[in-house]
C-alpha cells in the first residue's frame, strides 16, 4: 500500500469509526452563532403516480422548515444540473460532482407513489462530499398529511447535521374569529401556516387552548352555554369533557407535567386566583391567591416552580414562586404592565409581555428575574408569547389597530417570520408539545 | 513517505479526528434521542438504511360537548350585545373601582331591581382592547362584581343578580381611540 493510500484510509476510517465511539459526527454546532451556512439542493421530487402538485410542494415545506434555523441555505433550483429519476432510489447513484459544482454540500431526493388512497414518499439525504447517504425515510400516509412527512424529514435533516432532534411536526393552537363569523372558534396550524384544522365550532367564545403535556388533549375556555367553563378535548378520538365548572370567570394556564392535573385561573366570589383541578375526579385546591387578581400560571419543566401574574403591585406584574411555599419574587422589571408567562421548556428563560411606550413588546428574563432582555417588538402591539418545546423559537401575536396576526421568532431573535395571517382577533397562541 | 512516517502521520489523524469529533459532540446542549440509523460505510448507500413510518389521517374534529338548545342558544347569544333599559357604567383604564359619575346610573338600577321583586339581572364586565385577553377577562370579571357589590350596598338582593366578564372580546365601539376605549371599559346591566 502506498504512504498516500494508508494516509487516505487512515482518515477514511477516522470519519467512519467516530459512529463506533459513541459520537457521531455533526456538521454544523447549532448553538453558533452567525456561521457560515450550510448549503443545500433540494431538487423537485419525483412524482411516479400521484398528485404533480407534490413534486415542487415537498421541496417548499422541506425549504421553510430549514429556513427557521438560519443554519441552513437552499441553492436555487435554476442551478440544478441533475434532473432526478427513480433510479436515484434503486441502484443510480446521484452525480455527486453535478452538486458540488454548484455549491450544494448536501442534496435532498424525494419520491412520491400513490398507493390506493394513500401515497409512499421516500426521502433521502446525501452528503455531496462524501458522496454518501446521512438519512432515509419511507412515509406512507394519506395524501392530505403530505406535509407532516416533509416536517417529519426535516426533523431528520437537522438531526443528521446537528445532533439536535427538530422540532418542525409541532403545531400551534389559537384562537380566532372565523371569516364572516362571530365570538371566537379554537384552531390548531402547522409551523407553515398548512394544515389548519378547526378544533370548535359552536359560534360563541372559545378561548385561550392549552397543550396536554402528551400533546393529546387540549384545554379551553367555552361560553357555548352561555356561562364560561373549561372543557378537555381531546383531538386524538374528538372526545371531550368538562373540567373546571366552580367558581365564575375561568381560563386554563397549563397542565401539571405529568399531566394529571390542570392549574387554572378561576374567579370565586369576585376574587380570581390559581387552582389545581385534578383531572381524575374534579378535585381542587388554591395554589395561588391573593386579595388581587393572581392569573395565567406557566410551571417551569419539572414542575417545581411557577410563573404568574398577579396585580398585587396596583398593575399586573410576574412573579416566580416554589409551588407548595409561600413567598415568590417580582421577575418582571420592564413596564407598569406585564402579564402572560410562558416558562420555556428548556427550563432557562420566561418569556412575557409588558407595555413600555405606550405598546406591548415580548421580553424574556431568567427565572431568577435577572437577564431581561427585549426578543421582540414593533409598530403595534406583541402579546401573549409560547416558546416551542425545545425553547429555540417563540409564537406570539402581533397586533396593530384591529389587524392581528400569528408570528414566530426564534429565541435568539435573529430570525422571525409571520405564521398566520387572515382571521380576525387571532389570539392565545400556544405551541404544542413534541410528538411521540 | 516511510511507511513509520506514514503511520506516525495516520495516527495523528486518526487522533485529531476523533478529538474533533468528540469536541463536537460536547458542544450538543440539547440531548437528542437514538441516533438515526446510520448510513452504511462511506461511498455506499443501502437501502436498508431508509426507514419505514406510517403517518396516520388525523382524528375527525369531534362535535364537542353535547348541550341542550336552550344552553346553545344562549352560548351563540353570547356575542351579541343585548339591549339595556340602563346605561352602561363605565371604568378607568385597567381599574375597577366604581366612579362618581357611575352612582347615578346605579342608584337607578337598584330602584328598578327593588321594586319589581322577581326581577333578576345579569351584569357584563368588558374591557378596552389593550392589554392581553386573559388578563382582561380577570378585570371584566372584577368590573361586574364592583357593580354587584354596589348594587347590594344599596339593598338589592344578592340571588338577583349575577356576573359574567366578557374581557376585551365584546368591544361596544370598534374604534381604535381614546374615545372608543372609554365606552368599552364597561359595565352592561341585562334583565334576563
Amino acid at each position: 500500500m502506498t504512504g498516500r493510500g494508508c494516509a487516505a484510509l487512515l482518515i477514511a476510517l477516522a470519519v467512519v469509526l467516530s459512529p463506533v465511539t459513541g459520537s457521531a459526527i455533526f456538521y454544523i454546532d447549532i448553538n453558533a452563532p452567525g456561521g457560515k451556512r450550510m448549503p443545500v439542493a433540494i431538487p423537485a421530487f419525483v412524482v411516479e403516480s400521484g398528485d404533480r402538485k407534490l413534486s415542487e410542494d415537498f421541496p417548499k415545506v422541506i425549504a421553510g422548515d430549514l429556513a427557521m434555523t438560519a443554519l441552513f441555505e437552499v441553492v436555487p433550483s435554476d442551478a440544478y444540473l441533475e434532473r432526478i429519476v427513480p433510479g436515484h432510489f434503486a441502484d443510480r447513484p446521484l452525480s455527486f460532482p453535478d452538486w458540488k459544482m454548484i455549491g450544494a454540500e448536501a442534496v435532498v431526493i424525494g419520491k412520491v407513489e400513490a398507493r390506493g388512497d394513500q401515497i409512499a414518499v421516500e426521502m433521502r439525504l446525501y452528503d455531496s462530499t462524501l458522496g454518501r447517504m446521512m438519512a432515509g425515510r419511507r412515509y406512507t400516509g394519506p395524501p392530505h398529511r403530505f406535509r407532516k412527512m416533509a416536517h417529519k424529514f426535516a426533523n431528520e435533516i437537522l438531526y443528521a447535521f446537528t445532533g439536535v432532534r427538530g422540532i418542525f411536526d409541532t403545531e400551534v393552537a389559537f384562537s380566532a374569529t372565523p371569516e364572516k363569523g362571530r365570538g371566537k372558534e379554537i384552531y390548531v396550524v402547522g409551523l407553515d401556516g398548512g394544515d389548519l384544522r378547526k378544533v370548535t365550532e359552536n359560534r360563541s367564545y372559545n378561548l385561550f387552548p392549552r397543550w396536554s403535556p402528551d400533546g393529546d388533549s387540549l384545554a379551553y375556555t367555552s361560553y357555548r352555554t352561555g356561562v364560561p367553563v373549561i372543557y378537555l378535548r381531546n383531538l386524538q378520538d374528538g372526545s371531550e369533557r368538562a373540567v373546571v365548572q366552580f367558581g365564575n370567570t375561568k381560563s386554563p394556564g397549563c397542565f401539571s407535567p405529568d399531566g394529571n392535573s390542570l392549574y387554572a385561573s378561576v374567579s370565586v366570589k369576585g376574587d380570581t386566583d390559581i387552582y389545581r383541578v385534578r383531572f381524575n375526579n374534579s378535585s381542587y385546591e388554591k395554589v395561588v391567591e391573593g386579595w388581587g387578581i393572581e392569573i395565567s400560571p406557566s410551571v417551569s419543566p419539572d414542575g417545581r416552580k411557577m410563573a404568574f401574574v398577579s396585580s398585587r403591585s396596583g398593575s399586573p406584574q410576574v412573579y416566580v414562586k416554589e409551588i407548595g411555599s409561600s413567598g415568590d419574587r417580582r421577575i418582571s422589571h420592564a413596564g407598569s404592565y406585564s402579564t402572560s408567562p410562558s416558562w420555556s421548556p428548556a427550563g432557562d428563560r420566561i418569556a412575557f409581555t409588558s407595555m413600555t411606550g405606550g405598546k406591548f413588546s415580548i421580553y424574556t428574563v431568567r427565572p431568577d428575574g435577572n437577564g431581561q432582555q427585549l426578543l421582540a417588538s414593533g409598530d403595534g402591539d406583541c402579546a401573549d408569547p409560547s416558546y416551542s418545546p425545545d425553547g429555540r423559537y417563540v409564537v406570539y401575536t402581533f397586533q396593530k389597530k384591529g389587524y392581528s396576526v400569528l408570528k414566530i421568532i426564534s429565541a435568539d431573535g435573529r430570525w422571525g417570520k409571520t405564521l398566520f395571517s387572515g382571521f380576525s382577533g387571532v389570539g392565545s397562541p400556544a405551541w404544542s408539545p413534541r410528538n411521540k | 513517505m516511510s511507511n513509520a512516517r506514514v503511520w506516525k502521520w495516520g495516527v495523528l489523524v486518526l487522533a485529531v479526528a476523533m478529538v474533533f469529533s468528540l469536541g463536537c459532540a460536547k458542544k450538543q446542549t440539547v440531548t437528542s434521542e437514538a441516533p438515526a440509523p446510520s448510513a452504511a460505510a462511506a461511498g455506499k448507500e443501502s437501502p436498508a438504511g431508509v426507514k419505514s413510518e406510517a403517518i396516520k389521517s388525523e382524528a375527525a374534529p369531534g362535535a364537542g360537548t353535547k348541550v341542550a338548545a336552550a344552553e346553545a342558544a344562549a352560548g351563540m347569544a353570547a356575542t351579541e350585545e343585548k339591549a339595556s333599559l340602563f346605561q352602561d357604567i363605565r371604568f378607568d383604564f385597567d381599574k375597577s373601582f366604581i366612579r362618581d359619575d357611575a352612582k347615578p346610573t346605579l342608584a337607578k338600577v337598584a330602584e328598578y331591581m327593588k321594586k319589581n321583586a322577581g326581577a333578576k339581572l345579569s351584569i357584563e364586565g368588558h374591557c378596552d382592547e389593550r392589554g392581553t385577553s386573559e388578563y382582561n377577562m380577570a378585570l371584566g370579571d372584577r368590573r361586574a362584581d364592583s357593580a354587584r357589590k354596589y348594587l347590594a350596598s344599596l339593598g338589592v338582593s344578592g340571588g338577583a343578580l349575577s356576573t359574567v366578564s366578557f374581557g376585551k372580546e365584546k368591544p361596544l365601539d370598534p374604534g381604535h381611540n381614546e374615545e372608543a376605549w372609554a365606552k368599552n371599559r364597561r359595565a352592561h346591566f341585562v334583565l334576563k
